[in-house]
């Protein structure tokens, strides 16, 4: 018999299915209520005039010349969050790191052992310098087009993970991969006191904005977007190399 | 200017990323580092709050945006109160852990930087203006609370970090659909901003917000249907980090329900919902801990308890309440982590840590159990220690407005309470010790850290005027809506 982590053994198999029709009808009344004030929410229709939207749609091409307004918003009118979102990937790579400590495998001996087919070797090859390319255009035009610092830091790590899935003995450098994290980290958060130094407020552009759909320009926004690239993809890579060298 | 707010998570986020590459240097300054890092910052908060105290609430802008377009954070007398406490306690966790691990260089370096952020997690929960800025906080305190429960990499941690991780991430889901209602409603995402403009939204929505963020937000301040991963994870984590969990992260998660039902929605009823969650709360949790054999589910579920008896008191509504409210507040933060600290070094070496094996232990450790003795009977609520005041202002506040009801429950619960921490006690001191039992003498800056616990308690037991007059500071500044509002969006 199983038993539960209180020591009492789980059985009466007639008041758990009480209790489930119980939960079930609980959920079907929650879920009903949810519903309904749900779809008088008329999806697309206006419902605010003076909230922030029409000052981030305004300042952002005026103020900070930046085209892609969702950029702005992401990393300047709202940076703190990205700095608390990149914080989080970092705390999620560090958690993985330290629960599977133990259980790393030696380089070359992992879960997934049957070997690549030379197509998919040779063809790699080819494609992992040009997956970097996209993944590092991405993230350095981030505030021009679609896209920016997580999308193109997820691009990079994708080009890793071909790499560790077509050769058994690809190896990255755990080292390297903490530096180059730690080195990101440390710069969007010195930047940010930076502009505690100097201008007022933390994170604050100090940074001539130049002029609108110029590569440099958007002050901050590009180094903090290529930092956030760098630290997304090295965080990613490391994460999946965590994983292929679990042991189960 | 002494500083600003924002240090308190800029510098631990800088350091944070520096002690990967600190680690190359010289293994030793990864435990070194978080220290110097968690004074400096109690250093700056006991400061900027004497200064708040003068000079009335601080308000930092980030990003050079003026509230409500950019994000901001907010000292205010009632803030920089529960950030000065959770800075201690998060020093005080750090000295005693400080030898944690030392024979394991990765795991220990892991420890420090996740003990890092949980606390960052929390203070930033606190400081932010901001609703969304506050789910990123939340998102990065209970990260590092799913990692530090699974630190032991054992089976039952595992399962531990597992339910935690699940009703975390259920949390997050209703902490999102709260914040997508507000502000498909409202367009602002600023706390001060939704204040001034609640009584636009529609009584559906705002009431559905705030059902959803209170079941949010009560997963992580234990309230009651919703705390079914708090035993588990209090007893499967590492010690210290029981007690940062009861001093620290549950202290953020009771701030955020406080801070929607007084500050952002007024709810008809709402404050009746809470004095009803924490009755039951207090009632379920309390009968659930006597029946425990084992001492850290025991504490786990006392400390969900005293969450319900907090709720309850901010529930009564009145400046007295709120008053109370905080001052067991206070008084759990920092009862419960001694109880946490020494009960875990009374249970060192064994594998159940359940209660029978405490037995007699009063010999050979007589500080830690003499410590752990001061504890439950402050915690219970005993004159002269600081727990008989808390309790003591919470039942006159219930008197003044009334609620008999809730006086008669609160004092029957005691009973229970003195139960089964007095059955413990009388196991420490008057049983004869297992045999098998190996007891572990508390290294040197354990037990320093221990004793600065118990010297407050009774410290504040007998001159409870040394927190009163700050905790009036506090209380009024939560119940001052307007003000709150005003400060916050007439800066910049």
């Amino acid at each position: 018999m199983k038993m539960n982590m209180t020591g009492r053994k789980i059985n009466n198999y007639k008041t758990d299915k009480v209790k489930k029709v119980l939960v079930l009808l609980l959920l079907v009344v929650f879920g009903v209520y949810l519903a309904d004030v749900l779809f008088s929410l008329e999806f697309g229709k206006q419902f605010f005039t003076d909230g922030v939207k029409d000052f981030y749609l305004t300042k952002g091409p005026m103020d900070l010349k930046v085209s892609n307004t969702i950029t702005a918003i992401i990393v300047n009118f709202r940076g703190f969050d990205t700095l608390g979102e990149v914080t989080v990937l970092f705390l999620a790579t560090t958690a993985m790191g330290g629960i599977l400590y133990k259980k790393r495998h030696k380089v070359g001996a992992r879960t997934v052992l049957f070997p690549s087919s030379q197509i998919v070797m040779a063809g790699s090859k080819i494609l992992f310098p040009a997956i970097i390319l996209l993944g590092i255009y991405v993230f350095v035009h981030g505030h021009l087009t679609p896209g920016g610092g997580f999308q193109g830091g997820t691009i990079v790590a994708t080009g890793f993970l071909l790499m560790l899935l077509a050769y058994q003995d690809y190896t990255v450098s755990h080292k390297v991969l903490t530096i180059v994290e730690s080195f990101a980290g440390i710069t969007f958060t010195v930047i940010g006191l930076m502009g505690l130094i100097k201008g007022s407020t933390f994170l604050e552009n100090f940074m001539p904005v130049g002029t609108l759909n110029n590569l440099f320009s958007g002050g901050l926004i590009p180094i903090i977007y290529i930092v956030v690239g760098f630290k997304v993809g090295a965080e990613l890579t490391g994460l999946i190399y965590t994983a292929l060298h679990e042991k189960d | 200017m002494v500083g600003s707010p924002i240090l308190f998570v800029a510098v631990p986020l800088l350091a944070a990323f520096l002690i990967p590459l600190l680690g190359f240097i010289w293994k030793e300054l990864v435990r070194i580092v978080p220290g110097i890092v968690l004074l400096y910052l109690l250093i700056l908060s006991v400061s900027l709050y004497s200064q708040v105290l003068q000079e009335g609430t601080i308000v930092e802008q980030i990003g050079g945006w003026a509230p409500p377009w950019g994000i901001n954070l907010v000292f205010s007398p009632f803030t920089g109160l529960l950030t000065t406490l959770m800075l201690f306690l998060a020093f005080i966790i750090w000295m005693y852990s400080y030898r944690f691990k030392n024979v394991d260089f990765e795991p220990s370096k892991k420890y420090f930087i996740l003990l890092l952020m949980l606390v960052t997690g929390s203070i930033g929960i606190v400081l932010t203006g901001d609703i969304f800025n506050q789910f990123v906080f939340i998102e990065i305190m209970s990260i590092s609370g799913y990692a530090l429960t699974a630190f032991y990499t054992g089976r039952d941690s595992a399962e531990a970090s597992f339910k935690y991780l699940l009703m975390g991430s259920l949390s997050s889901m209703f902490l999102l659909l709260a914040i997508i209602l507000i502000y498909s409603q409202l367009g602002t995402l600023n706390m001060a901003d939704i204040a001034s403009k609640a009584h636009l939204m529609r009584p559906e929505f705002r009431v559905l917000a705030l059902v959803f963020f209170i079941v949010g937000m009560g997963i992580e301040a234990e309230i009651f249907p919703l705390n079914g991963w708090a035993p588990d994870a209090y007893s499967q984590a590492p010690g210290p980090i029981g007690a940062a969990f009861s001093g620290i992260v549950v202290k953020a998660g009771i701030y955020s329900i406080i801070r929607v039902t007084f500050t952002l929605f007024d709810v008809e009823g709402s404050m009746q919902f809470l004095v009803l969650m924490g009755m039951i709360t207090l009632v379920v949790a309390e009968m659930a801990a006597i029946k425990q054999n084992k001492i850290k589910r025991m504490l786990a579920y006392s400390s969900i308890g005293q969450m319900g008896l907090v709720l309850v008191a901010f529930g009564i509504g009145t400046e007295e309440g709120v008053f109370a409210a905080l001052f067991l507040m206070v008084n759990h933060a920092l009862i419960k982590p001694l109880l946490f600290l020494s009960g875990s070094y009374l249970v060192f070496n064994s594998t159940e840590k359940s209660i029978r094996e405490l037995s007699g232990l009063g010999k050979y450790l007589p500080l830690t159990s003499f410590l752990f003795a001061l504890g439950a009977i402050a915690i219970v609520g005993m004159p002269p220690l600081s727990g008989f005041w808390a309790k003591w202002s919470m039942l006159s506040a219930a008197a003044n407005s009334d609620m008999i009801l809730v006086i008669g429950l609160v004092l029957m619960v005691s009973i229970v309470e003195i139960v089964y921490y007095f059955r413990v006690v009388n196991r420490i001191y008057f049983f004869k010790k297992e045999e098998d039992v190996e007891p572990k003498k508390p290294t040197l800056n354990a037990m320093v850290s221990m004793i600065v616990l118990g010297v407050l308690i009774v410290a504040i037991g007998f001159y409870p005027d040394l927190i009163t007059s700050y905790l009036h500071e506090a209380s009024e500044s939560l119940m001052d809506k307007g003000k709150y509002i005003q400060d916050v969006l007439s800066a910049g």
